[in-house]
């Protein structure tokens, strides 16, 4: 149930912050475009952890791979453009945020686009391990700790990818080069899991289920990551269109 | 035969020595490198078709035959038009290469690699041998087409990096295809004598394999290319 109160908690915060940007006049930046970003985000990851995906990704790798790459892609990528702009601060209430205020450096260190993306690629191939893999099936505990690296990384990187806050550590160009990285990243392990010839992880017998896991790991990056490069990429390409008229 | 007696389809070998000879006498000097990297390209058409390769691909392995088609149709075209000097680019601009439009050639690229793949070409292609040679005349040609927006810098830093994203994905499901597979696409390699002990389904899913490495890579590779550009752009504009 612990998905479920998270999920309650996240939405309440959400909710609270729409209420004072909207009593403060700012309705344009508190719409109903943001609650519905922001509620499918929290659909897809409880969606991901609770209910028929869960007991599915006991028996299928696939699925566990579609629980990961949702909670920590693409329900994170909703919830962070979902929350872009002054929802960003209104968020949390003002005692929570001088909190965060006071661990400011350590955010900022965080947010480095190496560090992230370095920790982001590390929690992705770490968490493939297949002895960690098969730990983190045997113990709950360890489950939780990697869902948790993964909504946790995949929160650094698409930060930066979609800036909700409007800090520019990153150009478009830099942007771009990030998703490109994670795509590339991705890859690596997606190719792994597709070529490989034998089953990797003693928990999942099926070549094809690990196959197909692959497949899935590198379809959604190509939705996500896609999706976000040509939104980063529509400009240059209207200008260039202008240009050549 | 053997397979490591040679094969041969003449046609390629006499190409490359016109396209050679042609590049000798432009009357340009061109730098070493590009040289090199168009003699590469043509090496690549020239050995993969006229060797021990053609033999296997043409009566043995559809995993080498496909390997032959990568080399063919994504790599070699690229060495060669990008070992063309601005000189030469801009003569072949004026005799026809105006007329490629990049949207136009990504669909051709990808018609080109589905359509030469269907099963019923593809076998009647490697039982009439002449017509192997078309098959490889197209996938050449739509090479060439492909890369051409790309190596004359028509298109914009943005637009080349959408070129290759859906260039990238359109293509990768045909290695995919052939990667799932539980049973031969082929008659032809299904009835093929075997070579290395593999089996007619395992040899096309080490094709498929292989399409979709050599793809990635080269497609990530030129993605990376020019998002490394757009970075440059962006910090020349700032």
């Amino acid at each position: 149930m612990a998905p479920v109160v998270l999920a309650a908690l996240a939405a309440a915060l959400f909710l609270q912050g729409v209420a004072r940007l909207r009593g403060r006049g700012r309705a344009d930046v508190a719409g109903r475009d943001r609650i519905a970003l922001f509620g499918l985000g929290l659909a897809v990851t409880v969606g991901a952890l609770v209910g028929p995906m869960d007991r599915l990704s006991d028996s299928h790798l696939w699925a566990h791979m579609l629980q990961h790459v949702l909670i920590g892609d693409a329900a994170v990528a909703l919830l962070v453009v979902a929350v872009r702009g002054p929802l960003l601060v209104f968020l949390l209430p003002a005692p929570v945020l001088v909190q965060v205020a006071r661990a400011r450096s350590f955010f900022s260190l965080l947010l480095r686009p190496r560090v992230a993306f370095a920790l982001w690629a590390a929690n992705l191939a770490v968490w493939h391990l297949p002895y960690l893999y098969d730990l983190a099936l045997r113990h709950q505990a360890v489950h939780d700790a990697e869902h948790l690296c993964w909504v946790v990384a995949g929160l650094l990187v698409w930060t930066l990818l979609v800036d909700p806050g409007s800090h520019k550590r990153l150009t478009a160009g830099g942007r771009i080069a990030l998703a490109a990285a994670m795509f590339a990243a991705g890859e690596i392990l997606a190719d792994v899991l597709i070529f490989s010839f034998h089953p990797l992880y003693p928990a999942y017998p099926g070549h094809t289920d690990q196959q197909i896991a692959g497949v899935v790991m590198m379809v959604e990056q190509l939705v996500t990551l896609g999706a976000v490069t040509f939104v980063l990429l529509r400009p240059r390409l209207r200008s260039a269109r202008l240009v050549a008229a | 035969m053997s397979a490591t007696d040679f094969s041969f389809e003449p046609v390629f070998a006499v190409l490359a020595v016109a396209a050679a000879v042609a590049y000798v006498r432009s009357g340009e000097r061109p730098a070493r490198w590009r040289v090199a990297v168009f003699a590469t390209g043509l090496v690549l058409i020239v050995a993969s078709l006229n060797s021990p390769l053609e033999t296997i691909a043409a009566k043995r392995l559809l995993l080498v035959h496909l390997l032959q088609n990568a080399l063919i149709a994504d790599i070699a075209p690229l060495l060669v038009l990008l070992g063309l000097t601005p000189a030469m680019r801009a003569w072949v601009e004026r005799h026809g290469g105006r007329r490629v439009r990049a949207r136009y050639a990504v669909v051709a690229w990808v018609v080109a690699w589905y359509g030469t793949h269907i099963a019923g070409f593809y076998d009647w292609a490697l039982r009439s041998g002449w017509a192997l040679n078309v098959e490889h005349a197209i996938l050449i040609a739509a090479g060439l087409l492909f890369w051409w927006p790309l190596v004359t810098g028509r298109i914009s830093t943005a637009a080349a990096l959408a070129y290759l994203g859906a260039a990238f994905v359109a293509s990768s499901f045909l290695g995919l295809a052939f990667i799932f597979s539980r049973r031969p696409f082929y008659s032809f390699y299904e009835h093929a004598p075997r070579l290395w002990g593999l089996s007619p389904i395992r040899d096309q899913n080490l094709g498929g394999i292989l399409m979709n490495s050599e793809q990635t890579l080269v497609f990530l590779l030129a993605i990376g290319w020019y998002v490394s550009r757009l970075l440059s752009e962006e910090w020349a504009e700032a």
